[in-house]
């Protein structure tokens, strides 16, 4: 039964996992027909072109073994992907089984139906592994629908391997989650038990090239991980690696019950003391709450600055990579159709459009998600209907909720065109800066257009609006990525909005698409509110 | 006559399968404080919701001060200070963000009502919400709701949480509000609050509303539970006391009958005759008591009837 309940409050995060391990797999296998070639001296061409590609990007996935093979191929570009995927499910699903339910009060209405901590937890954790263990299969199943079985061979106990070092890792840092979860504040846990195993992932990933790090690799679960690579052919199956991952998985898992048990419900095992301050009876006299709009960006203050630095960050990160991809990449023939698919004018500029505004659209279309959750929320836990208490028209709180996002993606996009505009300069990369201010803010509408149609499905499904938009999103992108390298009809093509946007740094704002965003924006916000005013609030 | 600050006409909001509230009339006059009563699932919050514009009535209308509820939402809240029945969570923001984000959302908020009404009831502003206490969320939900020195409150259950200290200082707020000449309408399903401090009192049950009545009234409503004694040696007359009219639960264990009697007390004596009654008691009823009597729902709709 408890069982049964924690596969329940897990099941989007199973769905979802494993339909992304389904896809991604099989678009890897499937894809690798498309790229490598089929003779063996095109494989062989493409194995040294992608060897050398995959120099560039150790710092994230390994150098891959054999790629001129769908087994190496799939190994590196779907497994070494999969590690990151699966380390991020155990960490939302680990932070949620601690102190999400904890916060909702689910864990106290448990432990008073007579479930022991240990017995609450165990369920949890036996949840979260046969999730992991679909996860897993849908994963394998995907490489084996990609493969061209007639001409390659996988072996199902290599495959089975793969699945078990993906079993192994999970659990690793979903235990490794809960554990740090029992130590830490819950509003804390998330950015805490995050920051542990991105600091395991770096000494790892890092200590591929950095000498000072690579005496420390063994402290991280990712290391043991890499320690395989069983579906290149070749490649070895640590089994030592293996049980090193499930013991860390135990260990961590144990410790954490008995922290659970000793820790009060609410707290962190050891609870720092309130600090005193002078009690305080007046309003805050800070002048932004009194202003529309802007009480609303004060209000989400620290998500803003995290998503601007972020963002300006790896607009720098995504130009100091342009020049060190795009020239070892000039020298793969078979990679010419890609660049002929991607690039329009000069090539650096160009390459950097593409993959800098192609993921910063993925990034916006994320924040204004963000944005919608919180609509969402706000009007399940009762904030909209005291909102709706003051003087304040519904419409007039749709709007003010556009303006909100308008500003904060405005806000993001100008900051990051600048750290790319400044960097580029650095690195001698010609970009216009007037093609560089019109994608930037080509980004606002692109962001609003996420949010309206968001704001309208949140009107009907609340609960699934997030998911759905999250994986429309993410669809959407990668439908853009891979579908010019496909060669997909212009049909599918044209289903993405990530089309709408095009390549205004080559080409210029494309005015079509703009146009039709902004229709989709005015059609969706005058839907949501008229929506919102025929909606009972509350109900 | 004044225009009456609450006045609802045959408003129904039907969810379907008997769940809702179905034809309400109402009206409250300015500075009446109004009791709502009801169990849970009555339909209290549903009426609250329908006056506040929060959701549409199924049928008829409601009005604030004149004004429709829905077509001129605005303006009346613009009369109105609203506590909810569920304070909404506000995270991290600190109490006095969220005085000053619905202050500024409102405008015209005087700092030193908010210090007073904050002093009062010892609530610091400058902790965060998540470290607020069940009781230190309501509180800061009656200070929204008063710290504008609304014409009209309408407030749904609001000493849920409150310890009865701080429950004693919000009836003694509730009413400086009155004195000041706000209007009150106070859902509620604790009798002893609506004793305190309610001019009349609105029964609703399954959606529907049973009875309006003042104070006086309800004591009025003559729900006595009666114990009598017979001399040792005197007949019981049992059969004319279950016959006589208003009387009912009768219990008569050896020489001592217990009953109830609704309405005036002269067709028990009459039963009782002059058989020798040694002791005789009657149990003024509370307003707890008439509250069950409403609601017992194993009750006959004959006995919910109220005869006055």
């Amino acid at each position: 039964m408890l069982f049964r309940f924690a596969l329940r409050q897990g099941r989007w995060g199973l769905a979802g996992f494993s339909l992304l391990a389904f896809l991604l797999a099989l678009l890897q296998s499937a894809g690798f027909y498309q790229v490598a070639g089929h003779t063996a001296a095109e494989r062989a061409a493409f194995g040294k072109s992608i060897a050398l590609l995959a120099a560039q990007f150790t710092v994230i996935v390994p150098a891959p073994l054999r790629p001129d093979t769908v087994g190496g191929y799939v190994q590196w570009r779907a497994y070494g992907f999969f590690a990151i995927v699966f380390a991020i499910w155990a960490l939302a699903s680990g932070v949620g089984a601690s102190r999400g339910d904890e916060e909702r009060g689910l864990v106290e209405a448990t432990l008073a139906a007579g479930v022991s901590r240990a017995d609450a937890l165990i369920a949890r954790f036996a949840a979260f592994t046969a999730s992991v263990i679909v996860a897993a299969a849908a994963g394998a199943a995907g490489v084996y629908a990609g493969t061209d079985r007639l001409h390659d061979w996988i072996d199902p106990g290599s495959v089975a391997a793969a699945s078990l070092l993906l079993l192994g890792l999970a659990l690793t840092c979903y235990a490794m989650t809960l554990l740090v979860c029992q130590l830490t504040p819950a509003r804390m846990a998330t950015a805490l038990a995050g920051g542990v195993l991105l600091v395991l992932f770096l000494v790892n990933s890092l200590g591929r090239s950095l000498d000072l790090l690579r005496g420390w690799r063994w402290l991280s679960p990712f290391y043991y991980y890499d320690l395989s690579r069983p579906l290149a052919p070749g490649g070895a199956i640590d089994v030592r690696a293996i049980e090193v991952l499930l013991v860390i998985a135990i260990v961590a898992g144990l410790a954490a019950a008995i922290a659970f048990s000793y820790r009060d419900l609410g707290s962190p095992l050891l609870a720092l003391r309130l600090r005193a301050h002078g009690v305080i009876r007046e309003p805050s006299r800070v002048v932004w709450w009194r202003i529309p709009v802007a009480r609303g960006l004060y209000d989400r203050r620290a998500g803003l600055i995290a998503w601007t630095v972020g963002m300006a960050a790896l607009a720098v990160v995504f130009v100091l990579l342009t020049k060190s991809i795009v020239q070892p990449m000039l020298g793969i023939s078979s990679l010419a159709p890609y660049f002929r698919a991607i690039i329009h004018g000069e090539i650096y500029p160009s390459f950097l459009g593409f993959i800098w505004f192609g993921f910063a659209e993925l990034l916006f279309a994320g924040y204004a998600i963000t944005h919608v959750a919180r609509w969402s929320a706000e009007d399940s836990d009762g904030r909209l209907e005291l909102t709706l208490g003051n003087p304040i028209s519904r419409t007039a709180v749709i709007i003010e909720r556009a303006l909100v996002l308008v500003a904060g993606l405005a806000f993001i996009a100008t900051v990051s065109a600048a750290a790319l505009g400044v960097e580029s300069q650095a690195q001698a990369i010609d970009v216009s800066t007037r093609k560089l201010v019109e994608a930037s803010l080509l980004l606002v509408p692109f962001g609003l257009f996420f949010a309206a149609i968001g704001a309208v499905m949140a009107a009907f499904i609340p609960r699934a609006t997030v998911g759905l938009m999250a994986g429309f999103a993410i669809a959407s992108y990668f439908v853009t990525q891979v579908g010019p390298i496909f060669k997909w009809p212009d049909l599918v093509l044209d289903v993405s909005p990530f089309k709408l946007f095009g390549q205004p740094l080559a080409s210029g704002v494309d005015g079509a698409g703009l146009a039709i965003m902004v229709i989709v924006i005015v059609v969706g916000l005058g839907a949501s509110a008229l929506l919102l005013r025929r909606r009972d609030i509350g109900a | 006559m004044a225009v009456p600050a609450i006045r609802t006409h045959r408003l129904t909001k039907d969810y379907g399968a008997g769940r809702g509230l179905f034809e309400l009339d109402l009206e409250i006059q300015p500075q009446e404080v109004f009791g709502y009563l009801g169990p849970n699932g009555a339909g209290k919050t549903t009426t609250i919701r329908c006056v506040m514009g929060m959701i549409r009535p199924t049928a008829g209308s409601a009005h604030v001060f004149g004004l429709d509820c829905l077509r001129d939402s605005v303006e009346v809240k613009r009369f109105v200070g609203y506590l909810p029945g569920d304070i909404p969570q506000f995270g991290g923001m600190r109490g006095q963000d969220v005085v000053a984000y619905f202050g500024g959302m409102r405008g015209g908020v005087d700092a030193k009502r908010v210090h007073d009404i904050a002093e009062r009831f010892d609530l610091d502003l400058g902790r965060r919400f998540r470290e607020y206490s069940s009781g230190n969320k309501q509180k800061l939900g009656i200070l929204l709701a008063f710290m504008h020195r609304p014409k009209l409150l309408i407030l749904d259950e609001p000493t849920g949480g409150l310890d009865p200290l701080n429950q004693q200082e919000f009836y003694r707020l509730l009413a400086e509000a009155r004195d000041e000449g706000a209007t009150v309408f106070l859902s509620s399903h604790i009798l002893s609050e609506v004793e305190h401090v309610c001019d009349r009192v609105g029964i609703v049950r399954s959606g529907r509303l049973v009875r309006v009545a003042n104070l006086e009234e309800l004591h009025r409503i003559r729900l006595h539970h009666v114990e009598i004694e017979f001399a040792d040696g005197a007949a019981v007359p049992e059969d004319a006391i279950r016959s006589a009219a208003g009387v009912d639960r009768v219990v008569v264990t050896d020489r001592v009958v217990k009953c109830v009697v609704h309405g005036s007390f002269d067709s028990l004596l009459k039963a009782l005759g002059t058989d020798a009654v040694e002791n005789l008691v009657s149990h003024e009823p509370s307003l707890e008591e008439i509250f069950l009597e409403y609601y017992r729902e194993e009750a006959s709709p004959d006995a919910l009837s109220i005869r006055p």
